[in-house]
């Protein structure tokens, strides 16, 4: 992104925002959780750009991540930062047992995942002497407070979201344009040429397996210690799974923005346009927004969107990139 | 450098490779030949890593190496070209470059690149999208660069000339016996043009339903009537 | 307790019946578009609603709902074969996040039109109970597993004997080679989801009759009927039967020895486990990898 670009928007997230919509508690409130969906949307993109792998169970890695950062908290009295750091780390030891889904072909892996999001929440709600059983979780530790400003609430949770949000978009930005980006996007058409130049092409989808369980994991420890409450059916439902796909399709998941700006977009407009027109089964219209733009423009709106403003926005680098890091 | 004990490959019924034994070192121009079947793409697969060979050994600088994955051995210095060029999408041909020396070499090093492109007459469409902008010719030297970036010892040529007319397949050729000259590698190299062949390689092996049947000069092995039979048809 | 794990073996039995149909759907689909349907289970659903109609609306016996279910369960599956057909690049991924949307357009669609309770037959008459030795169960089950024996006997006549059966065969197995041989792959694939949509329907009333019903129901179906086509292999119909029989099985089986709230883990473990120790599926012959 244009350094000029990128201030304008820190700038716009940093101070605009918060001013303007500090008082709102019921539009920050679903700004905090349709940049949720965005922090999950933008690790189900890398799992799909980079790792090549679709994936239908990423309510797997939120559940995980959520419920170890609360339990270390609740049990092991761990302060709230790390405990959603090990939240993350846990969410990707998780992904291991996925590991060997990786050799399996597209539809097979995504629906592996899914199976492994259904496990995930019986075994939450079986553990019960653990994870509270179905009847959940209470007074999970709120976020903590941080130079004397009080992270626990509306503003502050937005704060820390959009901070780990932006945090994501620069690692996968990073990793995007190094030598493991070119290679990883490379192995989609064809694992064997990348292999054959000594691309470690197992590790490399593995790693990205890894990081985006990890990213969605943080995702979820952020969510539990924000609403102060979780349980098996809440926490592993198939809406964390859901959202951020058609968020990602409709925002373009081949781009860094895609999925953050479809997000909001899709989130904010589902929570306060569609469920008061549909109050019961709003979401039929995110299922045919996902048809629709799958069917008419499967690269997603913004990518459309840039074509019909005139300006070309270079998706796949063309440029040479020779002094790339890495 | 390259050692192949007794190699044999099967497939469900099918045997590939019957007890081939060949052994090629450095700087040697080795011809690989034999009718369609023969198993000569199924040897580059075992010596490459792609295939796991059933039986038998292959040692590559006196290292046992049946056990390493294709980009380890890449690593090691085995390069390869596939028969149906296979260029990293999304990516510049320079960009294709660059992944392979970076990863088969661990560094990258910018003069090296220019100079694979310029040997290969690439540098005009280094900066071209290599999956949609290059010519059938163009695609083959880019395999053969993509090889040389991750700085072989050995490469695997497998069929670079087949479907080049002949000003390309000249051209090709020139560009091979220069590559052995400048970066003093060797090549073992299918092809099933006979004259390609003899002209290139000081040595030639013949393969037929998946033995070895001859090992030597071009002269030696086109004028041993049991590799004629085997191109004019007459069985192993 | 010997009884009770007879009881459990036949009851896992019976319910194996609709999953092979439900499962057979679906492998069909695949098998000549290459394609998983992941609103199949929500077109099971619709058919099962639609024998809720019939007995809620019209005060008939749910069997009588067949004709509503089997069109019904039709036009879904036509619908999806259309727009799955429009799809340009990448199929096999946009094939699974298409039908994905789809399935959830029709969950909410049911959700809307007939909220979210559960709902079962009341016909007393189905939910007679049938005893002969240890054995027990609801007349509608017996009835039910019955039908689908013999549905699944006549889709083996169809794939085997009839012109459009083996078509779908053939290019399941080599869609090329079929082409070359006048087939017409396309008219093929339609054919292959009209039959799944009518296995589906007979499916669908089966549970309506059997068990409970509620909008969330078809995303489990579909993941069910998945893992039944992978535990089975791709390409085997007895494959999917014995896999259906085995998931039907495993599951009352758990229900009756541990939890009932873990009867949909059986699966998913049974899944796992056939993905990572036996990737061909017990009886499949094909490679599945990447």
């Amino acid at each position: 992104m244009k350094l000029q670009r990128l201030i304008m928007v820190l700038i716009l997230l940093y101070g605009v925002v918060p001013f303007v919509l500090n008082g709102n508690n019921y539009v920050m409130s679903i700004l905090v959780a349709s940049l949720t969906i965005a922090g999950i949307a933008l690790a189900w993109a890398l799992l799909g750009n980079l790792g090549g792998m679709v994936s239908f169970g990423h309510a797997a890695f939120f559940g995980v991540g959520s419920y170890i950062s609360a339990l270390m908290t609740m049990k092991l009295g761990v302060p709230v930062p790390l405990a959603m750091l090990l939240g993350g780390i846990g969410a990707a030891v998780a992904s291991i047992a996925v590991l060997p889904a990786l050799r399996l072909s597209g539809p097979y892996f995504a629906l592996a995942i899914l199976a492994y999001a259904h496990i995930f929440k019986i075994l939450a709600t079986e553990f019960a002497s653990i994870t509270g059983g179905s009847g959940g979780l209470l007074g999970i530790p709120a976020l903590p407070t941080l130079f004397g400003y009080n992270l626990g609430s509306k503003l502050g949770a937005y704060l820390i979201i959009t901070t780990i949000v932006l945090v994501f978009a620069f690692i996968y930005s990073r990793i995007r344009n190094s030598y493991y980006g070119f290679a990883l996007r490379a192995m989609h058409d064809s694992e064997d040429a990348t292999r054959v130049v000594g691309v470690h092409s197992t590790l490399l989808k593995a790693l990205m397996l890894f990081l985006s369980a990890f990213m969605t994991g943080i995702i979820g420890a952020f969510n539990a210690h924000y609403i102060n409450f979780l349980e098996p059916d809440y926490a592993f439902q198939s809406g964390w799974t859901m959202l951020p796909v058609v968020a990602a399709i409709f925002g373009g998941y081949r781009t860094l923005t895609g999925p953050l700006v479809g997000a909001v977009v899709v989130y904010s407009v589902d929570q306060l346009i569609l469920k008061s027109i549909i109050p019961s089964g709003h979401q039929i219209v995110l299922g045919a927004l996902l048809g629709v733009m799958i069917l008419f423009s499967p690269d997603g709106l913004m990518p459309l969107l840039g074509k019909k403003l005139g300006r070309r926005r270079a998706e796949t680098v063309r440029t040479p990139q020779t002094e790339t890091i890495c | 450098m390259l050692k192949l004990d007794a190699i044999t490959v099967q497939f469900g019924g099918l045997t590939a490779l019957k007890g081939v034994s060949l052994a090629i070192g450095a700087e040697e121009v080795v011809g690989l030949v034999g009718p369609n079947g023969a198993g000569k793409t199924t040897l580059f697969n075992v010596i490459s890593g792609l295939a796991r060979p059933s039986g038998g050994e292959v040692f590559f600088n006196r290292d046992n190496v049946l056990k390493a994955p294709m980009y380890k051995r890449a690593r090691m210095g085995i390069g390869r070209t596939f028969q149906i060029p296979q260029p990293m999408h999304e990516l510049t041909v320079r960009q294709n470059l660059l992944v392979a020396q970076r990863f088969g070499t661990g560094k990258v090093n910018l003069e090296k690149i220019e100079e694979i492109l310029t040997f290969l007459h690439l540098e005009g469409k280094a900066d071209r999208d290599a999956a949609q902008d290059l010519s059938l010719s163009e695609l083959k030297a880019l395999e053969v660069g993509k090889a040389l970036a991750t700085d072989p010892q050995l490469l695997l040529l497998d069929e670079v000339l087949a479907g080049l007319e002949t000003a390309s397949k000249r051209a090709f050729m020139k560009t091979l016996t220069e590559l052995h000259q400048k970066y003093r590698i060797s090549i073992l190299i299918i092809e099933h043009d006979i004259e390609t062949i003899s002209s290139l390689c000081r040595r030639v092996c013949v393969l037929n339903y998946g033995q070895l049947i001859a090992d030597g000069t071009p002269q030696e092995v086109f004028s041993n009537p049991e590799v004629i039979k085997s191109y004019t048809g007459g069985g192993a | 307790m010997f009884d009770l794990i007879l009881q459990s073996l036949y009851s896992g039995l019976l319910s194996g019946g609709s999953y092979a149909l439900i499962a057979l759907g679906l492998a069909l689909v695949f098998g000549t578009m290459k394609v998983i349907n992941l609103a199949h289970g929500e077109m099971v659903l619709l058919a099962a609603y639609m024998a809720y109609v019939m007995e809620s609306r019209f005060a008939v016996s749910p069997l009588l709902a067949m004709p509503l279910a089997l069109v019904a369960a039709c036009l879904v599956a036509v619908a999806v074969y259309f727009l799955v057909s429009r799809i340009g690049k990448n199929r096999e991924l946009n094939s699974l996040i298409l039908t994905f949307g789809i399935g959830i357009i029709l969950t909410n669609a049911i959700l809307i039109t007939w909220s979210a309770d559960i709902h079962s037959t009341s016909s007393t008459g189905l939910q007679e109970p049938v005893t002969f030795g240890p054995f027990s169960s609801m007349l509608s089950e017996l009835t039910f597993f019955g039908v689908s024996m013999v549905v699944v006997a006549a889709l083996w006549w169809w794939l085997s004997r009839s012109w459009y059966g083996r078509a779908v065969r053939a290019v399941s197995s080599n869609r090329d080679a079929a082409k070359l041989m006048g087939i017409n792959p396309h008219r093929t694939e339609v054919v292959s989801f009209i039959v799944a949509g009518i296995l589906a329907s007979v499916a669908g009333v089966a549970l309506y009759c059997t068990g409970v019903i509620q909008p969330a129901l078809g995303s489990s179906l579909t993941t069910k009927a998945f893992i039944i086509t992978v535990l089975a292999g791709i390409g085997s119909v007895p494959g999917v039967l014995v896999g259906s029989v085995l998931i039907g099985i495993a599951e009352s089986l758990t229900v009756t020895l541990f939890s009932s709230a873990l009867q949909e883990l059986t699966g998913m473990v049974l899944f796992l486990l056939v993905l990572f120790v036996l990737p061909n599926g017990l009886f499949g012959s094909t490679r599945r990898r990447g």
